[in-house]
């Protein structure tokens, strides 16, 4: 339902076509905080998959029959890039506000609107969600979520589908038993 | 017909006949080299059919091991690209992974918020 309510909103906010953007298909080189946050965090993934990257991963993924896992088949097959890094910390608040506004700062870029700004008072933590639009149409999502113990950073380059977002709820379409494999082999 | 049958004179005519063709005669000039050369010739001639048999063999056993070679590099290839299809099929599931938990934590926000 919170689900719904979020994808309702990228939904809402698509359709009115603000802030139409010039296409950029290139995902970022890494910002260099990013090795900081690496040094400081215990547990850290980072994903980088290009167009072809993904066009090759998605031919390994016609095992997948169900539904879903079609579904997100489907919906990484369009994509330009994926650019992930999840940082997990054990302590609290292991980054500043200005790595934060460095992150901001390196992603952000007049082609982005705006959709979510969150922060909270007195610390370093935030939530925040842009999202490129190109003739009305959505073409990327940059979320930065930074938690008290985490902080994570999303970047989807390309033509999103909203309903297909939405279909691929739950587990974003990704079996329990995968979810289980790529979380053993996720970079230490 | 017997010696004994024969006229003094056939005889005599018979031995003459004889010692001519018994006659020690020199060899006729280059006889030995043309004697050697073909020898040379049929013996070079026999390497070559042994040489020519050796080198079909050698052609075959190469091709042998050309066949296997690339049959293998084409096997390895293959295993190759599905461990790296694997492995970027894996990293698109963990991509997934984060963005759908970081998603939903943002949805927590923002239904926290309106709350």
């Amino acid at each position: 339902m919170k689900r719904m309510v979020f994808l309702a909103a990228i939904a809402a906010l698509f359709l009115t076509g603000a802030g139409a953007a010039s296409a950029q298909d290139q995902l970022p080189a890494p910002s260099p905080i990013e090795k900081q946050l690496a040094a400081r965090a215990e547990h850290v993934t980072e994903v980088t998959l290009d167009k072809n990257m993904l066009a090759f991963a998605a031919k390994f993924m016609d095992k997948d029959n169900d539904k879903e896992g079609q579904a997100a088949r489907q919906m990484i097959q369009n994509l330009n890039g994926v650019y992930v890094r999840e940082y997990e910390f054990d302590k609290e608040h292991a980054y500043t506000e200005d790595d934060l506004e460095g992150l901001r700062k390196y992603f952000e870029s007049s082609e982005w609107s705006p959709m979510v700004k969150e922060r909270s008072k007195g610390h370093a933590e935030g939530t925040d969600v842009f999202i490129k639009l190109v003739d009305g149409k959505m073409q990327g999502l940059f979320v930065l979520d930074a938690e008290e113990k985490e902080l994570s950073l999303v970047l989807i380059l390309g033509p999103i589908d909203v309903d297909n977002l939405g279909k691929l709820g739950g587990n974003f379409g990704i079996p329990k038993d995968a979810m289980k494999k790529a979380e053993k082999k996720v970079v230490k | 017909m017997e010696l004994d049958d024969l006229e003094p004179k056939e005889l005599e005519e018979l031995e003459r006949k004889l010692r001519l063709a018994l006659q020690r005669r020199p060899a006729p000039l280059g006889l030995k080299q043309r004697v050697l050369a073909q020898a040379r010739q049929r013996r070079l001639e026999g390497r070559k059919v042994q040489q020519g048999r050796g080198w079909v063999l050698k052609r075959i056993a190469a091709s042998v091991l050309l066949a296997a070679a690339f049959g293998g590099f084409a096997v390895y290839r293959q295993q190759e690209e599905r461990r790296k299809g694997e492995a970027a099929r894996e990293q698109v599931l963990t991509a997934l992974r984060i963005t759908n938990r970081t998603l939903d934590r943002v949805s927590d926000h923002l239904v926290d918020e309106s709350k």
